[in-house]
């Protein structure tokens, strides 16, 4: 079942008629835990089909929605898009058709990535692409959803790196990239907390790398010093050498931390071992550190989105989010696809489910329509299909919940 | 309504053939330009993206290496130099990588290979990087220890250096040969494209000339059997429209000429066969002309001698009138005279009875000789007068042998020698008249043949008509000679009855005779006449078959030169 999903093909009175679609996934991946994913996955199609009932006889419209769900972090991400498709489907679909999550997990790595880029690509029925999740796997994906001659449109919730910005005219985001982080970050610590020494850990991905740049170019800018900068990825044995080194540099007043929540976690737990001090700084990358076994109070993280930020919509989604998992939160990025499946539905609803026309209505929101109204703000798109006017929100760790920092 | 192209002419078929050739050349030229367009294209493209790949490819090995040797050069001597040098060629190193994985000609599989990597180098770069701090802190062995663990990630990376090498330089190969193919391909389809057009040119052409040379060569076949005057029709089958004209203009003249020798044939043929009948009639006409000549000489040299017996008679009349015992003599060579006529007759009339059979057969076509043979017929006439005249004389003769042995019975002793003259007279006149009535019989069987023959020639044709003129101036001059020996026999009879009174008798006697004598010499003259008659009609046959011959030969010389011709 693990490199399946189910999709309703077809809907009459009350009897459903479930076929099974073959698909490319991480299968071939020897390694990855793919058992939760799989059943998550399912789990998640059944529900949408139970909660949007059998309003239609038509085909259902395919989205494609891509992500390591294998891991905790993009759990957030799968649920907020299920619950858009629930949403949706429940007030009568689009155009009277049901909205389908085809759901493939990328496991967050660029071959996978392309691999299941391939498998929606090849699938005429699939309208666009919900992901993927990180930079690394939205890159290694663009360069599929971008050539041949059936390009597909894919709208990323999170991936953050500038390259992002160059990946074809059929990749876009919701969210701001690792300059703006960067820069906000690199603000909020020379400005806020009056930081005029950082030491720089990066996960040496185009994520990390990109946030170290410009936060680096940034701070550099306003007068601080990069005391330190290192590259870290699973491979590395241990952090306390970069950071015992810190303080042979002369020592930081922060830390930035560019880079993922596993290796957040490890570098936080190594600094409470070593009883280290320093503000810690993060970019969205280790979004669910809030809830994790290590102390993590304290630490700021810049965010696309934070769920208490105001908007009656954000209000409306949280609580709905909140209902559906039994109270949880979502982060930015279950904001940020709950605001892409909400967004394909109205593009779909205005021009079909071309792709080169939802493709092309995309690229004029903002600008020759309306900005669209999310959850975690107004949406536009400039010419590379990055959001256009979005700030990041800096929040931090409190009572192991993620609050905007400045509403502190 | 005439076709708008009509296909049967050879300039059609020259001229579609020629277009057929041009437009086949142009096909080929098309194509080998296509293939080279093509060809031509490919390389640009494979050439620019083989370049691309392997420049991209080249520089990352080159900041590869060099971050590596920077990130050794740093466990050596620990300098910001080397530091530097390691992170700018990391730098580096990313930044190509990020390019070559922009660029769109990259393979799946070089992709991967890049995207591997990247990984491997982001790692290679932490755990020297960690090595490096480890250093930093002072803990060599630990630096050392992370070193090594940094260059087999740094190994694995070369490995897939080379392994990135050999692909970039297995697809050079690949496009090499899939470009040598292309080619070949393309080279091939020209090949057959061309080998096509010279076949179907050659095709073309080998029809053409066949379309040409077999028409010409039927035409030649029948040309020459015209010549060897084979004039029966010829079967020239289809043929070019232009060709098609000159076989008919040869059928057309064929028949004219087959129509020619078939009625000069049949003209010849009857001419032949006229002519043959010709020949043979004129042969027979000879024939018969040479019998009737020969036969009228015999009635003439029998004439003569009945002058010259008619003479003696005339002289043993005389002795009669001066000696009586002549006058038997005379009267018994008279008789003789007589028997002579009745043979003679009797052979005429047999030779004219056998011309007459040979008339009969002839006298269908040749009116002159059936003209003759009536002549004959009448000339027989006077024959049979010569006959009755000789019996007239016969019994004439016969009572003046009474008469002179009563006389020879008075004069006693010494007119018994006289009554034996006398008897013996009278036994000649008595011969003479049988004899005189057996040549009257013959002549009257020959009469009936001759008038049989002479019907039969009247019935025939214009041509037999002088043949039977001659017989009938035959038999003319036997009736005359007949008539005239029965004027002697009358005369006879008188000269015998008054021979011994009157001189007178015997003057008349005289007279008679020598009226007999020229009546005679008249039917000599007048069988002289039909032999001449004869003669000349056998010259005129001679003639005639001389060119019934010659007729003969140029039908036989025409039938050779129409039996050259098989109409």
């Amino acid at each position: 079942m693990g490199d399946r999903a189910f999709s309703v093909s077809r809907c009459a009175g009350k009897a459903s008629v479930i076929t099974l679609r073959a698909m490319v996934s991480a299968k071939e991946r020897p390694g990855t835990p793919l058992s939760y994913a799989a059943s998550l996955r399912t789990l998640a199609v059944l529900t949408g089909v139970g909660l949007s009932g059998c309003g239609t006889s038509s085909e259902p419209i395919l989205i494609g929605l891509a992500g390591p769900f294998s891991q905790q972090t993009a759990q957030s991400m799968l649920l907020a898009a299920q619950l858009a498709a629930s949403e949706i489907n429940q007030q009568g679909g689009v155009n009277g058709r049901q909205l389908q999550l085809v759901v493939q997990d990328d496991s967050g790595m660029g071959d996978v990535a392309v691999q299941v880029a391939r498998s929606f690509y090849d699938d005429p029925d699939i309208v666009a692409v919900v992901g993927h999740m990180n930079s690394r796997a939205t890159l290694a994906a663009a360069r599929v959803y971008n050539g041949g001659d059936k390009p597909v449109v894919e709208i990323s919730p999170s991936a953050s790196s500038p390259e992002v910005s160059d990946a074809g005219p059929y990749t876009f985001r919701v969210c701001p990239d690792d300059e703006v982080h960067g820069t906000q970050l690199a603000d909020w610590a020379y400005r806020h907390l009056a930081t005029r020494r950082v030491a720089v850990l990066y996960e040496n991905d185009a994520y990390g790398r990109g946030l170290r740049a410009t936060f680096s170019r940034e701070f550099a800018g306003l007068g601080g010093q990069i005391v330190t900068q290192d590259p870290f990825s699973t491979v590395l044995p241990s952090f306390e050498p970069y950071l015992t080194r810190i303080r042979l540099r002369g020592g930081a007043d922060a830390i930035l931390f560019a880079g993922a929540l596993e290796e957040a976690e490890r570098m936080l737990s190594t600094i409470n071992v070593l009883r280290l001090d320093q503000t810690i700084l993060s970019g969205d990358g280790v979004g669910g550190i809030e809830t994790s076994d290590v102390d993590a109070e304290g630490t700021f993280v810049s965010l696309a989105y934070v769920h208490d930020q105001p908007g009656t919509r954000n209000e409306a989604f949280t609580s709905a989010y909140q209902r559906a998992t039994g109270g949880q939160l979502p982060d930015h990025r279950g904001a940020g696809a709950y605001d892409i499946v909400y967004l394909l539905s109205h593009v779909i609803e205005e021009v079909g489910t071309n792709r080169q026309r939802v493709r092309d209505y995309l690229s004029g929101i903002g600008t020759e329509t309306d900005m669209f109204s999310g959850v975690t703000g107004s949406i536009g798109f400039d010419a590379n299909g990055d959001i256009v006017g979005r700030n990041v929100v800096i929040a931090v760790v409190q009572d192991n919940r993620l609050v905007s920092a400045a509403q502190r | 309504m005439k076709p708008l192209v009509a296909l049967n002419t050879l300039r059609t078929r020259i001229v579609l053939g020629e277009a057929a050739l041009v437009a086949g050349l142009v096909v080929v030229a098309a194509i080998g330009i296509g293939a080279l367009r093509t060809v031509r294209n490919t390389v640009t493209q494979e050439v620019e993206s083989l370049t691309a790949i392997s420049t991209q490819s080249s520089t990352l090995i080159t900041a590869l290496f060099e971050q590596m040797r920077a990130a050794e050069q740093y466990l050596a001597d620990g300098s910001l130099e080397a530091h530097n040098a390691f992170r700018s060629g990391g730098n580096a190193a990313h930044a190509i990588q990020g390019r070559l994985q922009a660029l769109p000609d990259l393979s799946e599989s070089d992709r991967l290979v890049v995207t591997q990597m990247e990984a491997l180098q982001a790692e290679a770069e932490v755990l020297y990087n960690y090595a490096h701090a480890q250093l930093d802190l002072g803990r060599r062995a630990d630096a050392l220890a992370g070193a090594r663990v940094a260059r087999e990630h740094a190994s694995e990376l070369l490995r897939l250096v080379g392994l990135l090498s050999t692909s970039q330089s297995t697809r050079a190969e690949a496009t090499a040969r899939s470009l040598e193919q292309a080619a070949t391909d393309r080279e091939m389809l020209v090949w057959t494209v061309l080998a096509a057009s010279i076949l179907i040119a050659a095709a073309i052409a080998v029809a053409l000339l066949q379309s040409v040379e077999r028409p010409l060569a039927r035409l030649a076949a029948a040309a020459r059997r015209f010549g060897d005057g084979d004039l029966r029709p010829v079967a020239l089958g289809d043929m070019p429209a232009e060709l098609a004209d000159l076989g008919d203009a040869m059928d057309r003249l064929g028949g004219s000429l087959r129509v020619l020798v078939n009625e000069v044939s049949e003209e010849s043929e009857r001419m032949a066969t006229a002519a043959q009948d010709l020949s043979a009639i004129s042969e027979q006409l000879a024939a018969t002309a040479t019998d009737v000549s020969t036969a009228m000489d015999e009635v003439s040299g029998g004439a003569h001698q009945q002058v010259s017996g008619l003479a003696e008679s005339a002289e043993a009349a005389e002795s009669l009138y001066a000696a009586a015992k002549d006058a038997g003599m005379v009267s018994g060579r008279a008789a003789e005279r007589g028997a002579d006529i009745h043979r003679l007759a009797d052979t005429y009339g047999s030779d004219i009875g056998a011309a007459g059979n040979a008339l009969i057969e002839l006298g269908n076509l040749v009116q002159q000789t059936a003209n003759q043979v009536e002549q004959l017929d009448k000339l027989s006439e006077p024959i049979y007068e010569f006959i009755d005249l000789i019996k007239q004389i016969s019994s004439q003769t016969n009572l003046l042998a009474l008469n002179a042995a009563i006389e020879a019975a008075r004069a006693g002793e010494r007119g018994i020698g006289f009554s034996v003259v006398a008897e013996e007279v009278r036994q000649l006149a008595d011969t003479s008249a049988q004899a005189a009535d057996q040549v009257s019989g013959t002549i009257t069987t020959i009469r009936d043949q001759v008038t049989a023959m002479a019907d039969t020639m009247a019935a025939g044709k214009a041509q037999a008509r002088g043949v039977g003129s001659v017989s009938q101036g035959a038999a003319e001059a036997l009736r005359q000679i007949v008539r005239v020996v029965q004027e002697i026999e009358t005369e006879s009879k008188r000269v015998a009855g008054q021979a011994e009174k009157n001189l007178t008798a015997v003057d008349r006697i005289k007279l008679a005779l020598r009226s007999a004598s020229e009546a005679a010499q008249s039917h000599a003259s007048s069988s002289e006449e039909v032999a001449a008659a004869a003669e000349q009609q056998g010259a005129s046959t001679q003639e005639m078959a001389a060119q019934a011959a010659a007729l003969n030969r140029a039908a036989d010389h025409l039938r050779a030169l129409v039996k050259g011709f098989r109409a």
